[in-house]
């Protein structure tokens, strides 16, 4: 065989083998999680907050943290997307394709993209402290925008620069303003992307940790105060696996399990968004 | 002028000071840290802080360098192994795959990108800390005694555990990165090459790659970065004790996102320890800013010369 | 004829286009009939599209884009700063090369415009809908699904939903860029008919580059050759007995050929009389077929075009250069000279 056709026969074997390990890994993470948290995962769990001695392995469940994590990343994401959109719009209607401005702008957003969220949690921390306010489900929400921001845009931008030109001019010439363009046609046009850049951004302030350690804090009870620290879903897994006890940490998992099952149900819902909303929308 | 102008200025002026803002954003979180951070550098000097790996909170010494080192020795691990596995993927994906299982695969990898950090920990401890304690230490350690092998951490909890969960973590974002990047080469470039009877890993190797180098530079650069600044799951993984400099991939390291979500309880509580927690925020900013700068420096210069 | 040119709805005075650095259009003067369908015509490139964007200042939106000059709609400049630009479309409906429907309903498609300049009344919004869907001739085809998708409509029918849509906000005039190039044959027959039913009530220009198109719809025919405006006149003239070399290429299917400019005479600070003693020795000089490029001010013009020496050259082409100079291109001829 020719010494060529050897070196592409290894690489092709390396590659698939490289393939392999990464949807491996996948399956791997996810039959781990499945087996362990699977035995403990109770409706009890998703329905009681922790009773006393929770974490030394009494009864109770993560109610707390799985309605704190849900409002904490509704609020966030609700926060995000009133930022996010009219930049967006701004970037893709108002401003011109080769615009130095929007240039600058995404680039900004991709670098904010790219800071750890354990940064903005410090700087999250940072601006409690400037405000007096205390670790709380506001103070999660705001630093969770935060993060979010950047992805949210940036997949808003993604989906508005597929618009063609061709719609914004057809709604100008019928004498429609910049705005009603956006909000009546653009968006109309763009609305299942720009749903699923949403959904994507909530799993991702959902399933974060780092951004809300400093600043939402952690409580058994449920979340009734904009005011008052909330539990979340990762860091009750994390803390229950922190603890020594053995069936505390496999409570963990069965945490990790519903937190995995609510960021894929995030997944899937957006896909189906993509392929199904698309009633109006012009191909 | 009627209403719907004025509603249109209004807009415009609102979305345009909302861009400002994300502007400015940078520059509000490299300032708050460093004004919480100013304590700390004001007390001693910044030379002492980054270069020293003296950590004493009680006793006011800050030294961050045994952190700093810790981050870059995980993140370096997790590189080693990520970047040949990405690079394969991505290539595959952009030059061999048939669409069909590309539109499986994608999904997959995009799944993947979406599991919470701390799922990815959990697995960590479940399944990669007992590889490392139970094969990986015991094999290596034996049979190669001396750097970067040796070490006496029996645990797992380790920073090739580490290195090992966070190249898990930014590989999809890696492949998904490059193989943009690759997709992007004009299609004739290949037909060119394949014309001139090239096999198509070779005109994947002399040409694909070539073209596409510089893309996959900034790539690696991202995935890099995206790992320094991981926490939560080095955090549940690498053992977090402070070793001073780091010695063996076995051994425990303790990176600097691990610190700041570590202490988040105490830090308070010690003068000066909140000021020298929001400096490692600080510096973990700098080193990602800088090298996602970079990053997509290259690629929007990549993206406009494409157009 | 001052009082004549007022009346006409466009009135386009020296335009010009740039896009960054190239040149788009060049001094383009001219006037559009009413109620009469104007069609633009020449090869690709030459500035067709810009100049009908230019009338509702849809070319605003490009990138780098400058403009000079003045196109008057109702003696109104649109291009001057305090011009509410949502007004002046509003007078303007757009045809697309494709059909552009919005991504709503049939319905909301045509009470779009409406909706948008505040039309509120359910009445007048459902009259407005069955009354042109019906000028488009698309009533009977629609009436029963006008709450489906637009989207589902096949392209023809698209584009006669866009042209109902267009007339819904009341319009003085249409613009058509291309609007039958995306279509089946016997959907752009449909919007031809259209186009000449509607023209007693608007002013139509189309933009084609189908040269039988324009025979069949045009009253008005208006030559562009790379941004230049060769000829225009009623469309009996211009397409069966065009004046100058190019448009008589460009209708023969030609390839267009820049003349090679043999001589060149700057006549602009010369008084008439001196003008054609120059011209007239400059003549002598050529031998027959050589290229002779004149320069002039406008107030000689007419009249060097109209003296019997010029008149037995032939003239490939008068450019305006800018509001007080046009060039003249001309050919000698046989016949050579004579007095």
């Amino acid at each position: 065989m020719d010494k060529r056709k050897v070196e592409e026969y290894i690489f092709k074997v390396l590659m698939l083998g490289a393939v392999l390990i990464v949807i491996g890994s996948l399956v791997f993470i996810l039959a781990t999680i499945l087996v362990k948290g699977l035995p403990t995962l109770s409706w009890e769990m998703i329905t009681k907050t922790p009773q006393g001695g929770y974490y030394m392995g009494k009864g109770g469940g993560i109610l707390n943290a799985l309605l704190g994590s849900l409002l904490l990343g509704i609020g966030a994401t609700i926060l995000a997307a009133a930022v996010a959109l009219p930049i967006v719009f701004y970037l893709n209607l108002y401003l011109r394709r080769r615009s130095r401005f929007a240039l600058a702008v995404r680039f900004f957003l991709d670098v904010l993209w790219g800071i750890p969220s354990v940064v903005y949690g410090a700087f999250g921390f940072t601006l409690m402290i400037f405000f007096g306010l205390q670790a709380s489900l506001l103070a999660g929400m705001i630093t969770v925008a935060l993060l979010v921001l950047p992805i949210m845009a940036r997949g808003m931008d993604e989906v508005l620069k597929m618009v063609t030109f061709e719609l914004q001019e057809a709604s100008l010439a019928l004498g429609a303003t910049r705005l009603e363009t956006a909000g009546k046609v653009i968006f109309r046009q763009a609305f299942p992307g720009i749903l699923t850049a949403v959904l994507m951004a909530f799993g991702r302030g959902m399933s974060d940790a780092a951004a809300v350690l400093f600043t939402a804090g952690f409580t058994d009870s449920l979340p009734y105060s904009l005011f008052k620290p909330v539990a979340t879903l990762p860091l009750a897994v994390f803390f229950q696996l922190g603890t020594p006890f053995p069936e505390v940490q496999s409570r963990g998992y069965a945490a990790a399990l519903i937190l995995t099952a609510i960021v894929f149900s995030l997944s899937i819902l957006a896909r189906l968004i993509t392929r199904g909303m698309n009633k109006h929308v012009i191909k | 002028m009627d209403i719907r102008h004025w509603k249109d200025l209004l807009a415009r002026r609102l979305m345009f000071l909302l861009c400002v803002f994300v502007l400015s954003l940078l520059f509000c979180i490299a300032w708050g840290l460093y004004h919480k951070a100013s304590p700390v550098l004001a007390a001693g000097s910044w030379q002492a802080i980054l270069f020293s790996s003296d950590w004493h909170p009680s006793q006011g010494r800050f030294g961050l360098a045994g952190f700093i080192t810790g981050t870059l020795w995980v993140t370096g691990l997790a590189v080693v192994v990520a970047v040949p596995l990405s690079l394969l993927t991505a290539i595959f994906l952009a030059e061999y795959c048939p669409v069909r299982l590309r539109d499986v695969i994608k999904p997959v990898m995009e799944l993947l990108a979406g599991i919470s950090p701390v799922v990815y920990g959990v697995w960590g401890v479940l399944v990669v800390v007992p590889l490392v304690r139970d094969h990986l230490m015991p094999f290596f350690s034996g049979r190669f005694p001396f750097f970067p092998f040796a070490s006496d951490n029996y645990t797992g909890f380790s920073a090739l555990a580490g290195g090992l969960v966070l190249a898990v973590m930014v590989t999809p974002f890696m492949i998904s990165l490059m193989e943009e990047v690759m997709r992007g080469i004009p299609f004739g470039v290949r037909e060119s090459s394949l014309a001139l009877g090239a096999t198509s890993w070779q005109t994947t190797k002399k040409v694909i790659l070539k073209k596409a180098a510089p893309g996959i530079v900034a790539a690696v650069i991202l995935g890099l970065s995206r790992a320094i600044g991981e926490t939560m799951a080095v955090l549940m993984v690498a053992g977090c004790a402070l070793q001073g400099f780091p010695r063996s991939i076995f051994d425990t390291t303790y990176p600097l996102p691990a610190l700041i979500a570590n202490t988040y309880g105490e830090m308070m509580s010690v003068p000066l320890y909140d000021a020298a927690i929001m400096l490692a925020a600080l510096i973990l900013l700098i080193i990602t800013v800088v090298f996602n700068m970079a990053a997509w420096g290259i690629l929007l210069h990549l993206e406009r010369r494409e157009t | 004829m001052a009082s004549e040119v007022s009346q006409n709805h466009i009135r386009v005075r020296d335009l010009s286009v740039r896009y960054g650095s190239t040149r788009v259009l060049n001094n383009i003067s001219i006037d559009i009939p009413d109620k009469k369908i104007t069609a633009i015509i020449g090869p690709s490139g030459c500035g067709k599209t810009t100049l009908l964007k230019s009338f509702n200042r849809l070319i605003d939106l490009q990138e780098g884009v400058s403009v000079s000059g003045q196109v008057f709609v109702d003696d109104e400049d649109i291009y001057d700063p305090k011009t509410e630009i949502t007004h002046l479309r509003k007078r303007m409906g757009l045809l697309s090369q494709r059909p552009q429907v919005l991504p709503m309903s049939i319905y909301e498609n045509v009470v779009y415009g409406l909706r948008v300049h505040g039309e509120k009344s359910k009445e007048k919004l459902n009259a407005a809908v069955e009354r042109y869907l019906k000028e488009a001739h698309m009533w009977h085809e629609v009436k029963d699904r006008l709450h489906t998708s637009a989207a589902k409509l096949s392209i023809g029918q698209q584009q006669r939903l866009c042209l109902a849509r267009g007339l819904a906000v009341g319009p003085e005039v249409i613009l058509g860029d291309e609007p039958t190039s995306a279509l089946d044959p016997i959907s752009a027959e449909q919007i031809e008919q259209r186009f000449l039913a509607l023209k007693d009530k608007y002013t139509i220009v189309l933009v084609t580059h189908i040269l039988r198109q324009a025979r069949r719809l045009a009253d008005y025919v208006v030559f562009l050759y790379l941004g230049n405006l060769i000829e225009h006149g009623p469309a009996e003239e211009v397409l069966n007995n065009p004046r100058y070399a190019k448009t008589k290429a460009y209708l023969e299917g030609r390839f267009i050929e820049e003349p090679e400019i043999e001589k060149e005479l700057d006549l602009i600070k010369l008084t008439f009389p001196e003008s054609l003693k120059a011209l007239e020795k400059v003549f002598k000089e050529l031998k027959v077929g050589q290229v002779l490029r004149i320069v002039s001010g406008e107030k000689n013009l007419q009249g060097l075009i109209r003296s019997p020496l010029v008149a037995q050259h032939t003239v490939l082409e008068i450019k305006k250069r800018d509001a007080l100079t046009s060039e003249v291109i001309m050919q000698k001829n046989e016949g050579g000279y004579s007095i």
